[in-house]
């Protein structure tokens, strides 16, 4: 952007409809400080960009899909009114985004957990990453996420899969897997900056 | 509640980015990255990580939910841009994600009546609020205040929901002290929302180069809270905190105008509840 603040113009509505591609990271990151002032046109181009991940990810967590769909829309509507707080300096709007959806959606599979009686030992220790291929889209992303998630060890991509795509806590992790909750720690850390290190993405 | 002996908090880095942590560790862990710079790297880089997991789920939502979600957020008030505590501006926004989760709730089970509907209506809200601002009043002997208090809500659009939240929690307290410097400080706080609005009167000018900063202190340590800007005639506020943790108090300091990432002079006033 050349000059000043956002606008909601023709412009912009150009702008954000020719943006409208697979890309993320930078569309993202230059919508939400125009949805941060009430930019329709831009809550729509996120919209569109987002949705489908946010849906993807609570759905993956969730594991009911009518819950997953009202989660999804709580999550929209939280971009929208906390678009403001969003600081590019933090991180991108991708992760952002996904943050808040992840959050949201390990809020609510564990609030419903405590309900139910404990059914951590009903829970398969095996991550089913493979499920997760079935989304709509091939995209590009999703074939590097499958192949950086091989590159980690086993131990790596179970305490990873199980706390992100199943919503565990790290001591429920451990106990799921008899290991030590100190192991989990770091196997989650580990993980993790191998995952980052394979996407390419800091 | 998790002990706090076993808490050691750079370990949790890898958990935290995750949601692996349990809402104690994760409030402990927020604390500690106002202080950590590499925690808050690490944290931000495997979220990068963390977030493309999460797209590689992506799934196409029913064409219907667009328009329904879209119409449903234009109804809702955003929420100013807001200038944290600059030391821990990242501290700052974790707070405001973990506590912004919790109360859009009740808002989005009304979301498909919302849907397609009237715009909410304004008074309702202000009626809503001067209630709950009466009760609150009437209950802890401070009627005129929580008046007083209800007028200025009414100036900050923008915060209504969050304000709204508090007021309306089960649990909310609101407690008055005196500046020592000056002035009479007012909190309304919840502990169930994890935020408190702080609002003070008669506060005294300061020379150029000084400015009042907010302080949450408690077991999860002492963060700085934002910067009170009183108006010429010492009102300040109402200014929304967030990520009240178990034990917290808040307090006030005078620090030089950019902001302090601790406090550095004598606290002007301390209020909270023992609990």
């Amino acid at each position: 952007m050349s000059d000043g603040g956002p606008s909601s113009g023709g412009n912009d509505r150009e702008l954000f409809a020719a943006r409208r591609s697979s890309r993320g990271r930078l569309e993202l990151d230059e919508l939400l400080p125009a949805v941060a002032v009430g930019d329709q046109q831009a809550y729509e181009a996120v919209y569109d960009q987002a949705s489908g991940w946010v849906l993807g990810v609570v759905r993956k967590v969730l594991r009911d899909p009518a819950q997953a769909e009202e989660v999804m829309q709580e999550v929209l509507l939280e971009i929208w009114r906390t678009a403001s707080r969003f600081d590019p300096m933090q991180g991108s709007g991708v992760a952002w985004v996904m943050t808040m959806a992840h959050r949201r959606a390990v809020d609510r599979v564990r609030s419903e957990r405590s309900h139910t009686t404990r059914e951590l030992r009903a829970a398969t220790a095996t991550i089913d990453y493979d499920e997760v291929i079935e989304a709509v889209e091939a995209s590009l992303d999703r074939e590097r996420v499958q192949r950086c998630l091989t590159s980690l060890t086993v131990l790596q991509r179970e305490c990873v899969g199980l706390a992100y795509y199943s919503g565990y806590t790290y001591r429920e992790v451990a106990e799921l897997l008899e290991v030590p909750a100190g192991t989990v720690k770091t196997r989650m850390r580990d993980g993790l900056i191998r995952l980052r290190d394979c996407l390419g993405v800091s | 509640m998790t002990t706090s002996d076993d808490f050691e908090p750079h370990t949790l880095a890898g958990p935290f980015a995750m949601d692996a942590v349990t809402a104690d560790e994760r409030a402990s862990f927020i604390g500690h990255l106002g202080d950590c710079a590499q925690c808050r790297d690490d944290v931000r880089e495997m979220r990068e990580a963390t977030a493309r997991l999460g797209i590689a789920a992506a799934v196409r939502p029913r064409p219907e939910l667009r328009e329904q979600t879209i119409k449903a957020a234009l109804q809702i008030s955003q929420l100013a841009p807001e200038i944290p505590g600059q030391a821990a501006a990242a501290a700052e926004s974790e707070r405001v994600a973990d506590a912004v989760r919790r109360p859009a709730e009740a808002k989005v089970s009304v979301l498909r009546q919302l849907a397609g509907r009237i715009r909410p209506n304004k008074t309702l809200t202000m009626i809503t609020l001067t209630a709950a601002a009466l009760i609150i009043g009437l209950v802890g002997g401070f009627g005129l205040l929580a008046n007083d208090m209800t007028v200025q809500l009414h100036h900050s659009q923008q915060q209504d929901h969050l304000i709204d939240t508090v007021l309306s929690a089960r649990d909310v307290v609101m407690l008055t002290a005196r500046v020592s410097t000056g002035g009479d400080a007012t909190i309304v706080m919840s502990h169930r929302e994890h935020r408190l609005v702080f609002s003070a009167h008669g506060l005294a000018a300061l020379p150029g180069g000084q400015a009042y900063e907010l302080w949450l202190m408690g077991p999860a340590g002492e963060r700085p809270a934002g910067m009170l800007r009183p108006d010429p005639g010492g009102m300040a506020g109402p200014a929304v905190v967030s990520g009240l943790a178990p034990g917290d108090m808040i307090g006030l300091t005078i620090e030089p105008a950019r902001g302090a990432a601790h406090p550095t002079s004598a606290l002007i006033v301390v209020i909270g509840s023992h609990r």
